[in-house]
């Protein structure tokens, strides 16, 4: 009996290995003798914005509905997982899922598996530079860019209000003493003026990378200084603009209202706080919406300031908030037949160009699409914000291809930074030396 | 023995042990060979090439000093743990074997951390060390208690060896209930006969009866401190600063989130190597003391 099991076992692992050889020719076959699927077509989308699950539950219904024969999967990576882990697991599992929403600097890596999308309609739709990081050398166009964020200072404007007595204009903070004069006016009405919360990601990942993307407008100049950075040709130490950053993190951090034990603040806290208009401004990014509308109480007042770096209101960076494309998808060439690489490539249109996907995305995912063509008007403030920071040009770069553990490592100097464990020399040393090890 | 008869056996031993082997083979000896070969490339976990890098991610081991920081601190961890583990599991079975009312309520009372998932009882610990005890520090004004200890890198530290110590040594009591069950009455009798108070009973006679269930509880508890990931990853999450990142977290993060993959595997062969030695040298030497009753 129990021979027979491994036997059948055997026979079952060998017959699956066969099987997989044996749909590729005939896919191959398929493919050129231009056979229409007239069958059942199964993709799956590998989504790693957990928030919005339900929603894209949603559109693919709605796509299915529209296209009869035809299933769309939405499998959510873990919470904390990073999508690169899940989506590698899957490629070994020979499961790879037909699209899946990567991180920006990820999609690169699969330049061998991911379909070339440079013929699709939407590349021309999209808006400047959000394809630039998915190019490749040969003109290839790798991801479909799907959702744009982008962060600051949150402001309670309600707090605000009350702060400087009338209504609170964000174009008028400019400069670092703009922002210092701001917040003894909160804390003059009893509030705490800010939160500075001490997630990694957080500091390493959005904040201190506002120090890299300040550097220069345009961004081959800041590749630059990057490499430079790697071939230890960077003194830090002497660096104008990261030290002006740095000096308004000081701002943040003496201010904070986790002052006492900054360490101790958890993500969680932030929305509430803001929300509950128990602190006027807290550094986070677009994606804090949906938590921050379950406490608020000014009936969705919200928007963005920028973090300034100086106290010259000219300077580049005074102004501006970054902004860039988060996610993109990319579609599987290697272990999806071309039906399914024809019917993911059609639901990337639809997102774009159809009304219900547009509805999807815009109206009940909040996300802010990277397509010219699309109207619709953002519903939450955050987004109405950074909208209107890319309507009026006043953009910084999203640094989304940074080194992957960059948020991690250096995120723990920002850490200690916080807590007064190293001081400013030290923190520039260790950040030299994180990029010095990256070659 | 003649061949024909040895092929015999051969296939009664195959039909009983043939499956086991099988899964043995393909799932912990197929990918340990698969991995070590990794250490000797740099592939960066998903792309279909790789080259040969000869022994550089070893020597990268070598000179990762962060990766010997995170090794110090799992040492530390793993002393303490096994420590505090015995101590608390041998006293808690020392004295439920005795005359003690709702023995099996107390046994199965303490027992119990051990079915949560490392997972869970982080998060449940956290939520306690963060927020309960604050909230009670503050109340009370009680100093050590007033801000988290997640937040102080020596305090989460020892939040993790107190978790560890709640989790496991209920575990390891059930081992030594076991131990101190067997061992034979009339020798104790005997003892106290000849005079021997509790004291002496204890060192001269169970404590040495005791040694095949200590040699198994310490090797558990080593090997479970060395592995230690679910309830570092749930508890602290190697903060703050990564000062209570231990050696299993340090290597999955260097392969998965660094991406590198070779660097990580080589750490990881490193890791099993240490761990491999420090039990064989435990299991030695103490099996060297185990006598007869």
């Amino acid at each position: 009996m129990i021979k027979l099991k491994m036997v059948s076992a055997a026979v079952l692992s060998l017959s699956l290995l066969l099987s997989g050889c044996g749909s590729s020719t005939k896919e191959s076959q398929s493919s050129d003798g231009k056979k229409t699927a007239s069958s059942e077509v199964k993709i799956t989308l590998l989504n790693s914005k957990g928030e919005i699950q339900a929603q894209l539950e949603e559109a693919a219904k709605e796509f299915s509905k529209e296209n009869p024969g035809t299933t769309l999967e939405v499998i959510p990576a873990a919470a904390g997982q990073s999508p690169f882990e899940k989506v590698t697991s899957m490629y070994a599992s020979g499961n790879a899922p037909t699209i899946a929403m990567l991180d920006p600097g990820d999609v690169k890596k699969f330049a061998d598996k991911a379909l070339d999308l440079s013929k699709e309609k939407w590349v021309n739709d999209a808006v400047e530079r959000s394809l630039d990081v998915v190019k490749t050398e040969g003109g290839k166009v790798l991801g479909f860019p799907f959702a744009v964020e982008g962060y600051g200072l949150i402001y309670n404007k309600a707090v605000l209000d009350k702060a400087v007595g009338g209504n609170f204009d964000p174009s008028s903070i400019k400069t670092r003493s703009d922002l210092a004069e701001l917040m003894k006016k909160i804390q003059k009405t009893g509030v705490a003026s800010n939160l500075q919360s001490p997630m990694d990601w957080s500091l390493a990942g959005h904040f201190l990378p506002i120090g890299y993307s300040v550097q220069s407008n345009k961004s081959e100049e800041v590749e630059a200084f990057l490499t430079n950075l790697k071939e230890g040709k960077e003194d830090l130490t002497k660096n104008e603009k990261l030290n002006g950053l740095l000096d308004t993190f000081d701002l943040l951090k003496e201010n904070n209202i986790n002052k006492k034990d900054p360490m101790s603040g958890t993500y969680e806290q932030g929305p509430e706080l803001l929300g509950k208009g128990k602190v006027g401004i807290w550094f986070m990014g677009n994606w804090a919406w949906p938590q921050i509308k379950g406490f608020d109480t000014t009936n969705g007042n919200y928007g963005f300031l920028p973090v300034p770096i100086s106290d010259n209101p000219d300077d580049y960076g005074n102004s501006q908030i970054p902004v860039g494309v988060t996610k993109y998808l990319i579609v599987d060439k290697e272990q999806n037949s071309p039906e399914q690489q024809a019917l993911a490539k059609k639901f990337l249109e639809w997102l774009v160009y159809n009304e219900k996907g547009q509805d999807v995305l815009v109206n009940k995912a909040n996300i802010i699409p990277a397509f010219k063509n699309i109207t619709l008007e953002p519903q939450d403030p955050l987004a109405k914000s950074i909208k209107a920071y890319m309507n009026n040009n006043k953009t910084l770069q999203f640094m989304v291809t940074l080194p992957p553990d960059h948020w991690s490592q250096v995120g723990a100097f920002m850490q200690q930074y916080l807590d007064n464990k190293i001081d400013r020399k030290q923190l520039l040393k260790q950040i030299e030396g994180y990029w010095k090890s990256q070659q | 023995m003649s061949s024909q008869k040895f092929f015999d056996r051969l296939k009664v031993q195959l039909l009983f042990s043939g499956p086991t082997l099988f899964a043995f083979f393909t799932v912990v000896i197929l990918p340990f060979l698969y991995g070590i070969y990794l250490t000797f490339t740099n592939w960066d976990g998903v792309s279909t090439s790789h080259s040969f890098v000869g022994m550089k991610n070893y020597l990268a081991v070598l000179d990762d000093a962060a990766f010997w920081t995170s090794m110090y601190k799992t040492m530390k961890y793993v002393l303490l743990t096994v420590i505090l583990i015995n101590v608390v599991g041998f006293f808690l079975a020392y004295m439920l074997t005795t005359e003690i009312r709702a023995k099996n309520l107390f046994r199965a009372g303490f027992f119990t951390p051990n079915l949560i998932g490392g997972i869970i009882l982080g998060f449940l610990w956290q939520f306690i060390f963060s927020n309960v005890l604050v909230y009670i520090g503050e109340h009370f004004k009680i100093g050590i208690f007033s801000s988290s200890w997640l937040a102080d890198p020596d305090k989460a530290f020892w939040t993790l060896v107190i978790v560890t110590t709640w989790q496991y040594s209920g575990y390891m009591m059930v081992i030594y209930i076991a131990g101190l069950m067997n061992i034979p009455k009339e020798l104790l009798e005997a003892a106290s006969i000849d005079g021997a108070n509790a004291f002496v009973r204890l060192r001269k006679i169970i404590l040495p009866l005791m040694v095949p269930s200590f040699i198994v509880c310490v090797f558990l508890s080593l090997q479970r401190g060395f592995m230690v990931y679910d309830l570092n990853i749930a508890l602290t999450n190697g903060g703050p600063y990564k000062s209570t990142q231990l050696v299993s977290m340090y290597v999955y993060q260097k392969a998965f989130l660094s991406q590198k993959y070779g660097a990580g595997q080589a750490e990881a062969f490193v890791l099993f190597l240490i761990v491999a030695i420090v039990t064989l040298i435990q299991v030695y030497m103490s099996k060297k003391r185990e006598v007869e009753a």
